[in-house]
């Protein structure tokens, strides 16, 4: 069968990029060639934004009910075509096939908030501010904005923004990312599918080229981002802040997950597992160092469940319903991680699980982006592998003297995005939420992800900008205030 | 085999209703005096897939423990029989329709306990199922005093 060619969607039309440039994309738990996706050029770019800005008048003045409906029917081919999205999102990213319906259904949970918009995106108002004069806000919709999206949530990550943009009367141009460009493909699909008028959802596939241009239009008024910090810190915001673009950059992670002496450990086993192992640890809120708070017997058997649980991950193909974890994303990734593990190992860390040789459910299956769970233990504060994000499955293990050393390992790392207690003392919990300085705080919880109601959070590295993506921040940040102060004579 | 995540579960919760549904339909003709409540059974097994997909498709998120909650929980001790013989008579399969019930119960019931972590849904389902199953249980065997 031939490869498919993937094409941008720009205006309502499927069209060839200019661009001659291509790149493939791989099932990395098979190596199997999915497709070929565009290194789109910059007239592309500029092609997509025309669209968008044209089509922005009329949407713009589409009533707020009328466009909350395409959202509605959108949900509803969601719903329809649920497996079929899951699948499509295990095949090019390599997640297990229920950490793909996951993610399917958080993405589909974005789209029913935003569906809310007819009271979400209500303003404020004041009679008599003044002898016969009031005062009215209003919340209006701004133009074109666009998203950069991530290699590891194909699916959810862009409706973090894209239902909520277009809900609030903007126009969209979204660049997945050319390493798994399927799913949003498909979800582009879907919104020609509703008949979405032309030009009010556009994308554009592509790599560094098509990032510049989007990031350099001056008819793009905003731009959201989730990946590294080095791009959303260095390029992103700090070019959206040249060129005069809102912007919501969302970056790294270096999640601490800290486990009491008084916490239910059977009980917080699962959740650990997935949260330092779920999507093969590749996820903004992933843990990634694992801090034993207590005394020695229980650091010494809270360690040797975890190396026990974590040793006994099925690993595999995703689409495999028995796998637990899937493969690193591409060949690249792989290395990374192999390079972070060589590291830790030159530093002195001990590599009390060693995942680098891969034990697959298949073992047919090609080695190329598989890796087992690997735990460091010994590991300091000051080693990289305590410092820099991995995004793999290491888990480096700290231990603490008591809960304040705890939160000032994790004060003393740049990054701010997220951080977990499993303990049953509420004191320590609600010191830990009151403390961390970290913008998603879980108890009890390894992955404190926020639903589609609530901001996703982030702090310190992780974070740049004002507003968050989801729920209301979402809606004031692709809305301008507008002020009226009226009377009649 | 191994049951450890919620997608591997909810496979085999259905292979055991359709199992089940199965052998109510082809033991409702032979047995006059059950086969009203044999094909009641068989459409319930159907209600209960329904069911069973509507919570875990309503409830799975990425960032709950779907992957790893599920704990010594194999498929062997609760695999049912499916097929009837000819020569089986109304007692037979009333013992079977009996084995079959009460393995299929101790299944969501464990299921249920390793599922408490998941949302509340999944587990209620798991737990509503499971009491149903006892219930059948009861008439099953009350059936079986008779003959």
């Amino acid at each position: 069968m031939a490869v498919p060619r993937l094409r941008n969607f720009i205006d309502g039309e499927w069209v060839e990029p200019q661009t001659e440039e291509y790149a493939d994309v791989i099932n990395p738990a098979r190596g199997e060639l999915l497709a070929r996706v565009p290194l789109s050029s910059s007239a592309d770019v500029d092609r997509a934004v025309a669209g968008a800005r044209e089509a922005f008048p009329e949407w713009r003045n589409t009533p707020p009910a009328a466009r909350a409906r395409y959202l509605f029917r959108l949900k509803e081919l969601m719903e329809e075509r649920f497996d079929e999205l899951a699948e499509v999102q295990t095949r090019e990213h390599g997640k297990t096939i229920d950490e793909s319906r996951g993610e399917t259904r958080r993405g589909i949970e974005q789209v029913e908030v935003a569906a809310g918009i007819p009271t979400l995106m209500q303003g404020f108002n004041l009679e008599d501010i003044a002898a016969g004069i009031d005062e009215h806000c209003f919340f209006q919709p701004i133009g074109v904005f666009s998203h950069i999206a991530p290699f590891n949530f194909p699916f959810m990550v862009p409706l973090w923004f894209v239902p909520y943009a277009i809900a609030a009367g903007n126009t969209f141009v979204v660049k997945p990312s050319p390493r798994v460009p399927l799913s949003q493909t498909r979800v582009v699909e879907l919104f020609e599918e509703i008949d979405l008028p032309p030009g009010v959802v556009n994308m554009v596939h592509g790599g560094n080229l098509a990032t510049n241009a989007i990031l350099h239009h001056p008819d793009v008024a905003g731009v959201t981002f989730v990946g590294s910090t080095a791009v959303g810190r260095d390029i992103i915001y700090k070019t959206c802040g040249q060129t005069g673009k809102r912007v919501i950059a969302q970056c790294g992670a270096k999640n601490f997950i800290v486990v009491m002496e008084d916490c239910d450990l059977p009980k917080s086993m699962a959740g650990l597992m997935t949260s330092f192992f779920g999507n093969t640890g590749q996820r903004c809120l992933a843990g990634a160092n694992l801090v034993l708070v207590g005394s020695g017997s229980f650091q010494k058997r809270a360690l040797d469940a975890f190396i026990e649980a974590a040793a006994g991950i099925r690993v595999g193909d995703g689409m495999d319903e028995s796998v637990q974890m899937g493969p690193l994303q591409n060949t690249a990734s792989k290395e990374r991680v192999l390079g972070f593990i060589e590291q830790g190992i030159r530093e002195g860390a001990v590599l009390a699980l060693d995942g680098r040789k891969p034990k697959l459910v298949d073992p047919d299956l090609p080695e190329d982006c598989f890796l087992n769970p690997s735990v460091f233990v010994d590991v300091s504060p000051e080693m990289t592998l305590a410092r820099e994000e991995i995004f793999g499955p290491v888990a480096s293990v700290l231990k603490a003297r008591d809960l304040d050393h705890a939160i000032s390992l994790i004060h003393d790392n740049p990054y701010g995005n997220a951080a977990a207690i499993y303990t049953s003392s509420g004191r320590a919990a609600q010191k830990f939420r009151h403390d961390v300085k970290c913008g998603n705080i879980g108890i009890n919880i390894g992955i404190p992800a926020p639903m589609a109601f609530f901001p996703f959070s982030g702090m310190k590295d992780s974070f740049f900008g004002t507003l968050h993506g989801q729920g209301k921040d979402a809606i004031r940040f692709f809305t301008e205030a507008k002020v009226v102060v009226e009377r009649w004579f | 085999m191994e049951l450890r995540t919620a997608s591997a579960v909810i496979g085999f919760a259905e292979s055991l209703e359709t199992g089940s549904a199965k052998f109510y339909e082809a033991a409702a003709p032979r047995f006059a005096g059950l086969a009203a409540s044999f094909q009641d059974f068989a459409k319930e097994n159907g209600k209960n897939v329904q069911a069973i997909k509507r919570a875990y498709y309503s409830v799975i998120s990425d960032a709950l423990e779907t992957g790893f909650s599920f704990q010594d929980l194999t498929t062997e001790p609760y695999l049912i029989e499916t097929d009837l013989s000819q020569s089986a008579g109304a007692a037979d399969i009333l013992k079977i329709a009996v084995a079959n019930e009460t393995r299929i119960e101790s299944f969501y019931r464990h299921a249920a306990k390793c599922s408490e972590t998941l949302l509340a849904d999944l587990p209620r389902v798991f737990k509503r199922i499971a009491n149903s199953r006892e219930k059948r249980k009861s008439a099953l065997l009350e059936g079986l005093e008779k003959i």
